[in-house]
């Protein structure tokens, strides 16, 4: 139920069983299935959500109804709307899963009382948020400076095995091309 | 909120668990329907969606697997079973909504089996430490769920809770249900709120009320 989710914590800060059975009163453990949202733009975002087992996606839609998506949640990865948990605004993202998933959930509230009551959790909390900026900072410059082809290969880096879990719409849309274009970048890699 | 909550009701093929089921039903609201007999709670599943052919409603014999994928759990059970309940369910309700709407009545139905200072919704939430026990939908009998409003008036849902957040959430619910949410306290008001269903059990018997009876708090 929570086993990935210790071992993810516990290679960022050693924790002790006393420790670990304090931080499980605190979480909330959810199972969703395939198409089911997690979270829907307009509603704030009051969790951070951590993939135990299965696949989400996070994602905008435009005006012309296109769905762009942001970020994919596989196994060991947490997924919510930060912006929106952070500032209380309402979410500009969808969250919901791609295949039935297991959830391990920290609520805002539960989030909070960590960081006051447990020094590790805030270890914790500071490391999995430089995590989350640099893969978006490594986004934000692969996306407006490299090659596709070398924007493929850097999303194959960093989400390795998921063509076989993804449809080839969705890494598009991830990439932000059309799946024409990235049907031929496939090709071409492939080719060499 | 826009985002469809997943309600866990254990104990929806009895009386009041299906009364609950079919008036939430209309809500935006996926329910899980729990009973230890799955023929029974079936047919309730099916009826509902007869019904209404767009509820979002499954049968299962698991309250453990229906609570996990449940944002919200509803017990729906007498107060006799909460312990067995609460053992399955303990790990996957942390954290969640858990609400009671059981009423401790003695098989007389002229007393409470707990003590004075104490509520079923009180010791369910001893054995559900890490939920947020809410009281609520236990001033209601299940045929006011078919018809909320009585002789013209909107019955009051009385709901008790510590959690804020949690007492918001199930205001909603008692709103979608028809009846007039009202906050009365904390958890601790839960023993007030059962034995003044107890007093409207025993007036329904002495005026034969024919269960169709609920409580309006008069005021300015």
């Amino acid at each position: 139920m929570y086993t990935l989710f210790f071992q993810n914590l516990n290679s960022k800060v050693q924790l002790t069983e006393e420790e670990e059975e304090q931080i499980k009163t605190y979480l909330t453990l959810k199972k969703l299935r395939k198409k089911q949202y997690l979270l829907q733009e307009g509603d704030v975002c009051k969790m951070i959500a951590f993939v135990e087992k299965g696949a989400l996606r996070a994602y905008s839609v435009d005006e012309n109804s296109n769905e762009h998506i942001i970020q994919f949640g596989l196994e060991g990865w947490t997924i919510s709307d930060l912006y929106s948990f952070l500032t209380g605004e309402p979410a500009t993202y969808n969250i919901d899963a791609l295949e039935d998933s297991e959830l391990v959930i920290i609520s805002k509230s539960a989030h909070e009382e960590l960081l006051q009551t447990m020094p590790k959790y805030e270890t914790f909390t500071r490391l999995n948020i430089t995590g989350a900026y640099l893969a978006m900072q490594r986004r934000l410059t692969s996306t407006i400076s490299a090659s596709v082809e070398e924007r493929y290969q850097d999303f194959i880096t960093l989400y390795p095995h998921i063509a076989q879990r993804v449809p080839q719409h969705m890494i598009a849309s991830y990439m932000g091309l059309t799946p024409e274009t990235l049907s031929r970048i496939r090709k071409r890699i492939s080719s060499r | 909120m826009k985002t469809k909550q997943t309600i866990a009701i254990i104990g929806a093929s009895g009386n009041m668990g299906a009364a609950v089921a079919r008036s939430l039903s209309k809500g935006n609201y996926r329910l899980l329907l729990c009973a230890n007999n799955l023929d029974k709670v079936q047919t309730v599943a099916y009826e509902i969606k007869e019904s209404n052919p767009d509820a979002e409603v499954e049968a299962s014999d698991c309250s453990k697997d229906a609570s996990w994928e449940a944002d919200i759990i509803i017990a729906a059970i007498p107060y006799a079973a909460e312990k067995e309940v609460a053992e399955k369910i303990r790990e996957v309700a942390n954290q969640k909504i858990v609400i009671s709407i059981a009423n401790p009545l003695n098989d007389f139905f002229n007393g409470l089996v707990t003590a004075p200072d104490t509520s079923a919704a009180e010791e369910l939430q001893k054995l559900l430490p890490n939920s947020k026990v809410i009281k609520a939908f236990n001033t209601t009998f299940a045929a006011d769920f078919a018809t909320p409003v009585i002789d013209g008036k909107q019955a009051d849902a009385f709901i008790a809770g510590n959690d804020l957040d949690a007492l918001q959430t199930v205001s909603e619910l008692v709103e979608t249900a028809g009846f007039n949410p009202l906050v009365a306290g904390d958890l601790s008001v839960s023993g007030t709120l059962e034995r003044m269903q107890l007093l409207l059990i025993q007036l329904n018997m002495k005026y034969d009320y024919n269960w169709l009876a609920g409580w309006k708090i008069l005021h300015q």
